[in-house]
Order: C-alpha cells, then structure tokens, then sequence
C-alpha cells in the first residue's frame, strides 16, 4: 500500500489541512515522492492520520488543482509528472506567496536581505540535491 | 445542506435551583462529525442525557431523526448508538457474553459485524470485562454502541482516560467505521486538539447556552489576532472582539469574522497596525470563553 509520511501538530496556528499540503509538496519537491507514484485513498489516510475525510478531501483537490497530484478516474491518485501545464505566471505568484511570509517574518526578526538571499539559497540547493540524490 | 439529525430548541434544565441549560440551541446536520466542546461541568453530558430521553427538560425540546426522546425514548435508543462518560460495565461478564447480552436489547444487532469488530478492535471474547485495560474498555463500549447499526453515534467524551496513543487510535476506528458509513457522530470532549482534525462542524457550550457552532474550517479561519501599535482607547467600533489585552502602546485583539475587509477598515482608523496572527483552535476557544470582550482596554 503507499504511503505518505505526514506530522501534524494539533498546537500549531496552521491548519492542519495546510500543514497536509505542506508536507507533502515537501515530499514531492525533495523526491521522496516521485512522479507517478500512487499515494494512499483519501479514506486510508484519513483513517491512518486519524484526521476527518472530508479534510484529505480538500488537501487533494487544491493539490490537483495545483498539478501536484492527479486523479486517474476509477483507479487512484498519483503523484503528477506535468506541473509545466500551470503557467509560469500562476507558478511564481505562488512562489511570491510564501516568500511574502518570509520576508514579514524577516523583517520582525531583523534578518537583512542579503542574509534572507543566502539562507534562501541553501535551502534550494538542498532540497534540489535531495531530490537528485532520490533519482 | 441536507437535513439535520439532531434538533435542540431553547432547552432548559436545571438541578434543583442550579441552571444548567439555560436554552441550548443547536443543529447537527445528517453525516457529519459534530465536536462539542465545553469546559467540565459546562452541561455536555446533561444536553446529551436529555437528547436520549434520560432527564426531562424544564423547557424547550429535542429531537433525533425527527423523533422526541421524552415521547419515544426507545425508539431513539433504536437508532442512536451511545457511549457513556467512563461506561461502566459489568467486571464478571467476559466480552462474549456481554456483546451477547446487548444484542438481545436490538432486534437489527450485527452479530456478523460485531465478530469483525472483535477482531478488528483487537479484543479477546474470553476475556474478563474486569480484566481490560482503559483502550480495550472504550473500545469494547464503542463496540456495543456501534452492534445495532446505528444511523446517529453518541459519545460522550470518549477518550477521557486514555493515552494519547489509544485515543488517536480510537479517533481512527471513529472515522474508519463511522464517518465511511455515513452515521452522524456527535461527540463531546474538553480536549479542543482533539476535535479539531476529526470533527466537521464544532459548537462552544458555555454557561449553559451555546455560543458558537461552526464549521471547524470555516472557525479556524474566522477568528484571528490582530495586533495594533496604537495610543487609542476606544475599541467600540470594532465589531466582534473576543479578547483584548494592553501592552502599554500595543493593544492585541482577539476578533470574530475577522474578514481582509474588517482588517482593512482597523487599519484605516488605528494605523499602527504590527500584524494579524492565526489561532489555533484551543486559543480560540479560550478567546470565546474567558475572553474579556475588550473591556480591558477601557472603553
């Protein structure tokens, strides 16, 4: 049966259908999953994170609406391997998304710019030589 | 939105001169999962004894599937599967006999059913009820509440005592047999971290009346802190402060329905404005329950 590691953390002020997506995008950007791998049901993983249906639910639309996973009728759902069908604009603002929550965050911890530019390029070149050393 | 299976209107209840209820309203739609919270001794387990005909309201009424419990009690206890607050069994009967023994109460017990759950929930028929650990013994009371194939579960905090082990694992059978079948759980509990992940819809009971019932997501989203650099005092204009505290020219407030739009009018009229902060579901619930509704920034 496959699998998805996913941690949530009841305390934390994300919800915990974000902290979902969140995980497994982690997963899918660093290889862990791969392309065309199938993940669990929505019922097995509601059942195995002891997390309500209707929540996975919603974790695996927005992550379909995002080309991350795709829905093969009647058979599964599976780690989607053609993120290029969003365009390049929609993929930025999303990027631009996250990076805005680090940049407040950066700014009230008094983190300067170029230490932000530095720190956002580990952590890019690790999380692309873990997805290399995956393949 | 389909029907509602559960209705309470206005219900009233009181131990001698102590109210307890003081007009409980609430709606449980058909199919979900429905947290309901409240502190100890806020009337969960009186709201849930009056819904299976156990105590008579003073005023108001209830109804499951349509039918009043204080007219049909059996007919509700035919439908409804329930787990008492640390259900007490009896210790002689071994798990065989007392499956046995509750089905005879149930003309449409599973036995079928009930033999898989054994299995599945992992509980040994020979065995002594005496002899069980508190897991098997919430487990073996979700068994005997579940044999008759009801449409509407009852438990009233039913992972109180375990570890958080056995009560995620218990949480687990609740949305691997119940929520993929269709029954309505309504299900109360004080743990708010609890609820969050399984329950579809939450209500807050306080002080005898209900004060808020929301869909869990849309709760989650509603209700944030903001955080203000300002001199000012007066609050008033903002509708739907749950909580506020004053930091010498920092003022945090705790808002409802805090929607982009509402933000942007607060920052139009305090300027100052540090930042909004999401909530988790215990401090929400904290906010509505002992919030100071903003007093304490003197109005």
């Amino acid at each position: 049966m496959p699998t998805i590691f996913v941690r949530i953390e009841p305390s934390s002020s994300v919800p915990i259908y974000r902290q979902i997506i969140d995980q497994i995008k982690y997963q899918v950007a660093t290889g862990v999953l791969k392309e065309g791998d199938k993940v669990p049901s929505v019922r097995e993983l509601a059942s195995k994170l002891a997390v309500n249906q209707n929540t996975v639910l919603k974790v695996y639309n927005e992550l379909c609406r995002e080309n991350v996973l795709k829905i093969e009728r009647g058979d599964g759902t599976y780690v989607s391997s053609n993120r290029q069908n969003i365009p390049a604009a929609e993929r930025k603002k999303a990027v631009a998304n996250v990076l805005r929550e680090a940049a407040v965050q950066a700014i009230q911890l008094d983190v300067s710019l170029e230490q932000v530019k530095e720190l956002l390029e580990k952590e890019y070149e690790f999380i692309k030589s873990a997805k290399n050393k995956s393949e | 939105m389909g029907k509602n299976t559960i209705e309470i209107e206005g219900l009233k209840f009181a131990y001698g001169r102590d109210g307890v209820l003081k007009g409980v309203d609430l709606q449980v739609p058909e199919g979900s999962i429905f947290g309901f919270l409240g502190r100890n001794g806020a009337g969960k387990t009186t709201t849930i004894k009056l819904l299976l005909g156990l105590l008579k309201p003073d005023d108001g009424f209830c109804r499951i599937e349509g039918i009043n419990p204080q007219k049909d009690a059996i007919s509700v206890r035919r439908i409804v599967g329930y787990m008492a607050e640390d259900q007490q069994m009896y210790g002689w009967m071994r798990i065989e006999q007392i499956v046995k023994w509750v089905a005879s109460f149930y003309p449409t017990w599973d036995s079928k059913f009930t033999n898989k759950l054994l299995d599945m929930l992992e509980l040994p028929g020979k065995n002594k009820v005496k002899t069980l650990s508190k897991g098997q013994n919430s487990r073996l009371a979700l068994l005997l509440a579940l044999g008759h194939r009801p449409k509407v579960v009852i438990l009233d905090d039913p992972t109180l005592g375990l570890d958080p082990i056995a009560r995620k694992e218990f949480l687990r059978y609740v949305i691997g047999l119940l929520q993929t079948n269709g029954v309505t759980v309504f299900f109360s509990s004080h743990l708010l971290y609890e609820i969050e992940p399984v329950a579809d819809y939450v209500a807050i009971l306080d002080n005898g009346v209900i004060i808020k019932s929301e869909r869990t997501f849309d709760l989650r989203e509603s209700v944030k802190k903001v955080v203000l650099n300002t001199s000012k005092n007066d609050f008033t204009k903002i509708e739907g402060i749950l909580d506020a505290s004053k930091m010498e020219e920092r003022v945090a407030l705790t808002i409802e329905n805090c929607s982009a739009e509402k933000i942007n009018k607060i920052k139009d009229s305090y300027g100052g404005f540090v930042r909004v902060i999401g909530l988790n579901l215990d401090e929400i619930f904290e906010a509505y329950v002992i919030g100071n509704r903003g007093e304490a920034t003197g109005v």
